[in-house]
């Protein structure tokens, strides 16, 4: 396709997205070195020093095209995934996920990506940011290149942990129960204005009670001893819930 | 959940208690439940938030979790095809450039190798049409509230709508997901793309 390139390019990490994209430049005529820390230095979650080793589930969720993760992966086909084929490898019965075998499919990888003549793998922990290069170190980035990334991109660039809210679609809110308002007038969002940018689920005393009642009984998921996270007090009421009258009153974040 | 200053205007007093949800996209399709980060299990999440009033039906398009993860802070601090500002070689894939799952990790993967392929090749990096879920995603990494940005997964609420209205969902993603791949179909061959893997 493109023009085969002399300059050697520097991958940091071959997970998911490093060993694809290590494939996807070499298929194009580039000699790729990928920088992987496994065999040298382990990490909290992976077992092995293969390519692609899947360290949680081992699905890749559905192949139908009318689910969006389906999409996504029939859209990579289209560009020649190389992942997607070792999961094709790899895959065992799970209905309309694509599931795998997570030992064959991370060999699929390692085989596949190591046997192309243009890429090759060295064991070294990396921690500077290479150029040409592209960086794919995961959740679990290391300190030495987390503190590389803070050095190049600024110290706010980079979280280490991630407190994800649950979005809905639009179109599922009911509209005869919301209302539009911001407080203060000071709550915005780019050109949605004050007005547009909050909907607002009014409680009455027993729903608030049987809101809270559930959220505390809930059941939580635990994960693994890597992936535990600090309490950040105050700053999850999902959490603090069990305080009731602390969430009607504390401040919203 | 205060409900303080904010009224219903239908009965012009306070409610006892308010949930908050919060405009996630420009394109006003995702709303974020404000302040609700949350390890409940997925099914206790469903369960759970469709007890706030309005939400009974909610479809959810990501969910709750807390996990240890480092991400950076892309639409703060990336360009559009996820490289430093200040060097278009330079690139960032993988769950570290915000995106949650395996899919949409090697998804940047793909991009980021095909992309880098083109600049040392003099050519300018490009990105699929937000018609597609690719694309969808990575315009979604480039406009994020940089203030509250959070991991994302492939979902529809993403996506450009289609230009007429489909009212049974199924059929919508299906015409959704038609579009999308003929338009990544058609960006593929613009771009001179290569296709199956050899």
């Amino acid at each position: 396709m493109h023009t085969s390139s002399s300059e050697l390019i520097h991958i940091v990490r071959g997970g998911l997205a490093g060993s694809e994209a290590a494939w996807q430049l070499a298929e194009r005529g580039h000699s790729v070195v990928i920088h992987e820390m496994r065999g040298v230095r382990g990490t909290p979650a992976h077992k092995t020093d293969r390519l692609a080793e899947l360290v949680c589930s081992n699905t890749f969720k559905s192949t139908e095209t009318s689910n969006a993760h389906g999409l996504l992966k029939a859209e990579m086909r289209l560009l020649g995934s190389i992942v997607l084929w070792a999961a094709d490898e790899a895959r065992v019965p799970g209905g309309t996920a694509l599931a795998v075998d997570r030992e064959v499919f991370s060999a699929a990888v390692h085989e596949r990506v190591t046997s192309q003549p243009r890429i090759s793998v060295v064991r070294e922990e990396m921690a500077m940011l290479p150029s040409p290069g592209i960086v794919a170190t995961g959740p679990l980035t290391s300190d030495a290149l987390a503190t590389a990334i803070r050095e190049r991109l600024g110290i706010a660039s980079l979280a280490f942990y991630d407190a994800i809210a649950p979005i809905v679609s639009r179109e599922s809110i009911d509209d005869a129960v919301v209302f539009q308002a911001s407080r203060y007038g000071k709550e915005t969002f780019g050109a949605a204005g004050a007005e547009g940018a909050y909907l607002n689920c009014p409680f009455t005393r027993e729903q608030y009670d049987a809101f809270l009642d559930a959220l505390i009984a809930g059941d939580q998921h635990h994960g693994h001893e890597f992936d535990e996270v600090p309490y950040f007090e105050g700053c999850m009421p999902s959490r603090r819930s069990r305080v009731v009258d602390a969430t009607r009153f504390a401040s919203d974040r | 959940m205060k409900p303080v200053v904010l009224r219903d205007p239908r009965t012009g007093r306070e409610a006892y208690a308010i949930a908050q949800l919060r405009m996630e996209d420009r394109g006003g399709r995702m709303w974020n439940l404000v302040g609700f980060q949350t390890r409940l299990r997925i099914p206790e999440q469903q369960r759970v938030f469709r007890l706030i009033p309005g939400l009974e039906n909610a479809e959810f398009l990501r969910y709750g979790s807390i996990h240890r993860n480092s991400y950076v802070n892309s639409p703060a601090t990336l360009t559009p095809h996820l490289s430093a500002r200040d060097d278009a070689a330079l690139l960032f894939a993988g769950q570290l450039t915000g995106v949650e799952g395996y899919t949409e990790s090697t998804a940047t993967g793909l991009l980021a190798g095909i992309n880098l392929s083109r600049i040392l090749a003099g050519e300018a990096p490009v990105i699929p049409p937000p018609t597609t879920m690719l694309g969808a995603l990575y315009r979604y990494l480039r406009e994020a509230d940089p203030a509250h940005f959070q991991p994302m997964n492939a979902n529809f609420g993403l996506v450009d709508d289609l230009t007429t209205r489909v009212k049974d969902k199924r059929a919508k993603r299906e015409q959704l997901a038609e579009r999308a791949l003929a338009d990544l179909a058609a960006w593929r061959d613009a771009a001179l793309l290569s296709g199956a893997p050899r």
